[in-house]
């Protein structure tokens, strides 16, 4: 539950947009708010509280978010409340899910009814909110087509990134379930340089590694991962990376970022790190040819090294096709258990255990100016960059002992 | 007469030739110690109060002795026959039509050239870094017609300015340019009721409004800045907020078949300008423009910013299906409140100015 709150306290402090609920977890979340035994509550009240309480709490939390809500739109005013409109509302979105979740949503419901846990003005709240993201949904669909809203000058569009949320955290949280341990490696603000290692066929680390800062760093960073030159020629691909703050991986690009004090991400392996066969898993590529540490040195930005662990598994390549991948232009075609064999189900990956480790901080600002240019140096930090992602992800490996469970 | 510093523009009889003439010749100017001649091979629509008009051709080898005779110091040269396809006709005008405006100029010992250009030459690649600089050298790539003109002037600039390194030489790149007046591959291609888009392709867009891109000639005349300039507006957009913005409906085309179907039109002789005004690739893959230099060392503001002028543009277009256009402007709040934001942000950006050249 604290993570669904998340989008409104993030606006209260200092984001420009309002809160945005994405369509699919509007209805969910003030539903959930009417469930009395929460988890989150749960961890919180370890004495015993009566029923009583419980309501008090309840309604206590509601009326902060409703005054949030109101606080935000002054000018809002819900349709009048009834019992039979509250109904109507309810079927309407009800068949936004499928058959079981909505019996569960509607269960919840009536046991928080016949608990007699919620009184009349706790419904109005519920329908005051329920109101207020139907027609802020109407709103924004109304501002996109109209182009009515913002992307900065690399193209991020945070509406777009909150909508793909809720699916980047289901991969996260339930999906992989994905373990990270250093986060206060990355500073809350400032430059830095996250140099990760590659691996899965396709870049889901770069993903999961954006989330887990987004999600589990005290400031909420965005992780401006740099990307190799084949997605911009792909459909999809080209449109969604910019809009999540993505940029395509050239040294001014990096440069340019680090001097605007971004937090950036580099997998220095590229395609050769990306589509490794299974039996060479956790081995890394070559690094580049070191692009990523001139982009620190010029800038002085740490580099913070991080290795994720669990991704090598996700798909299992047992080749690969140079014939097929020349044929259709990609840089690399794998042939895996599933893919090409089962179609687009062979996109579908494992759900295996990950590991994100981020390490601690290489300075780069104590080599003086033209460091940059020093081959010698820029080689050195190179592999030396690499031997610590290579012995982070060794100790990690050295305790997991499952690939599914952990 | 002796003392008037004497500005010769080509291709008065166009757009951009006659807009920069009559910015020059207008009493808002401050320094009005100009004498304009206009150039073009026919005269102009509207008389240029004020305009010494000569009837020539720019590729005519007694060139060279006009300027010498009228003792020009600066030219802006801004014939340019665009087109879609490549033509002879249009290669002969724009490229031999400059190198012999050139080379007439460092014969005549003219100090000043001014050009036009645009973003395109940098061409529309996946490998573009998000912001290119002056830097970046011309590329072809899949272009034709105009670009790759565009390109050829550029490359042949290139050299000539190692050889006359004692004539300023001005090249601004625009980027697209928009506006109520233009006729430009992006006016038209806002201008047709709907717009083809490439679907899955989102890429950034900068535009600049017509009366920047005079200003901007205007400035560069006046003041002397030789080198290279990206200009274009504040702003950096996706293609479909700039198509939103301008209310067009995006028709999202699959990228295979409009590279087919463009072939296709080619080849059957249809006019492939009227569909894909702009060539696929840059609706595919971002050619934005680092501005650092222009706003550093040229010293210039383009006074509206991207969102100004594409609403502007989508207002005119609106209002002119139902009524004249002095009528229209009576009715778009848009556009004058807009309007007075951009006088206000001129008046401060003036008197910061001021204060830094008084302290």
């Amino acid at each position: 539950m604290s993570d669904e709150n998340q989008p409104l306290e993030a606006f209260a402090e200092d984001e420009p947009l309002p809160p945005i609920y994405s369509a699919d977890d509007a209805l969910p979340e003030e539903v959930e708010s009417l469930e009395p035994p929460s988890v989150v509550e749960a961890e919180f009240n370890e004495e015993e509280l009566t029923d009583d309480e419980k309501r008090l709490r309840l309604i206590e939390e509601l009326d902060a978010l409703i005054e949030r809500l109101k606080a935000i739109n002054p000018d809002y005013v819900p349709p009048a409340f009834s019992p039979r409109r509250m109904i109507d509302l309810i079927e309407t979105n009800l068949g936004r899910f499928s058959p079981e979740m909505g019996l569960a949503i509607l269960d919840k419901l009536r046991s928080s009814v016949s608990q007699d846990l919620l009184d009349v003005d706790t419904w109005k709240g519920i329908w005051y909110m329920v109101n207020y993201s139907l027609d802020y949904q109407t709103d924004m669909l109304k501002r996109r087509v109209r182009g009515e809203y913002e992307t900065d000058e690399w193209g991020y569009d945070p509406e777009v990134l909150q909508a793909v949320t809720p699916f980047l955290n289901f991969m996260y949280g339930t999906y992989w379930r994905v373990q990270t341990s250093g986060m206060e490696n990355i500073p809350d603000e400032g430059r830095a340089l996250m140099v990760c290692n590659h691996s899965g066929q396709l870049p889901w680390d770069g993903a999961m590694v954006g989330t887990a800062v987004y999600n589990e760093h005290p400031a909420q960073r965005l992780v401006r991962t740099l990307y190799a030159t084949w997605f911009p020629t792909l459909p999809f691909f080209s449109a969604l990376f910019t809009k999540l703050g993505q940029v395509l991986a050239t040294e001014e690009n990096g440069v340019r970022l680090l001097n605007m004090d971004e937090l950036v991400a580099v997998y220095p392996e590229g395609y050769k790190g990306v589509g490794k066969l299974y039996k060479e898993r956790y081995r890394l590529a070559r690094f580049g040819r070191g692009g990523f540490v001139r982009m620190a040195l010029k800038t002085g930005a740490p580099m913070i090294p991080v290795s994720v662990v669990g991704a090598e598994e996700t798909y299992i390549s047992l080749a690969k096709s140079d014939f097929m991948a020349r044929l259709i232009g990609f840089p690399y075609f794998p042939i895996s258990i599933t893919w090409p064999w089962f179609g687009l189900l062979g996109f579908v990956p494992m759900p295996t255990k990950w590991y994100i480790d981020i390490g601690e901080p290489i300075p780069t600002d104590n080599y003086g100016p033209g460091a940059a240019n020093n081959m010698v140096l820029v080689s050195q930090l190179t592999d030396q960059t690499r031997n610590v992602v290579q012995n982070m992800i060794y100790s990690r490996l050295s305790t997991r002992r499952s690939v599914f469970l952990g | 007469m002796s003392n008037k510093q004497i500005i010769l523009v080509t291709g008065v009889a166009d757009f951009w030739g006659a807009q920069v003439a009559s910015r020059l010749l207008s009493p808002a100017t401050p320094e009005t110690d100009y004498h304009v001649i206009g150039l073009d091979s026919e005269p102009p629509d509207e008389s240029l109060k004020g305009l010494d008009f000569i009837q020539a051709d720019i590729r005519n080898p007694l060139f060279v002795d006009l300027l010498k005779s009228e003792q020009v110091h600066t030219v802006c040269h801004l014939v340019f026959a665009e087109s879609v396809r490549a033509s002879e006709a249009a290669f002969d005008v724009n490229v031999m039509g400059t190198m012999k405006v050139l080379g007439a100029c460092a014969e005549a010992g003219v100090r000043k050239v001014v050009l036009k250009s645009s973003l395109s030459i940098y061409g529309a690649n996946p490998s573009n870094p998000s912001f290119i600089t002056e830097q970046q050298p011309p590329q072809t790539g899949r272009s034709y017609g105009t670009t790759r003109n565009l390109v050829e002037i550029e490359a042949f600039c290139n050299g000539f300015r190692r050889q006359v390194p004692e004539m300023v030489m001005t090249i601004l790149r625009f980027a697209s340019i928009i506006g109520p007046q233009a006729d430009t591959p992006m006016t038209r291609f806002l201008k047709q009721p709907m717009a083809p888009v490439l679907l899955g392709f989102d890429p950034l867009m900068q535009v600049i409004h017509e009366k920047d891109v005079v200003e901007a000639l205007v400035y560069a005349i006046q003041n002397d800045v030789p080198g290279v300039f990206n200009v274009a507006a504040e702003g950096i957009l996706p293609l479909s907020r700039l198509v939103a913005l301008a209310s067009k409906l995006p028709i999202p085309v699959f990228h295979l078949f409009a590279y087919l179907g463009a072939d296709v039109m080619g080849m059957a002789g249809v006019s492939a300008g009227r569909h894909w005004p702009i060539e696929i690739d840059y609706l595919r893959y971002p050619w934005v423009g680092d501005l650092t230099k222009m706003r550093e060392d040229l010293g210039f503001v383009p006074s509206y910013t991207a969102e100004e002028a594409l609403r502007e543009f989508a207002g005119e277009q609106r209002l002119r299906r139902y009524m004249p256009e002095s009528a229209a402007l009576a009715y778009d709040e848009e556009r004058l409140r807009d309007t007075i934001e951009r006088r206000n942000r001129a008046r401060e950006i003036s008197s910061s100015n001021l204060e830094e050249t008084q302290s």
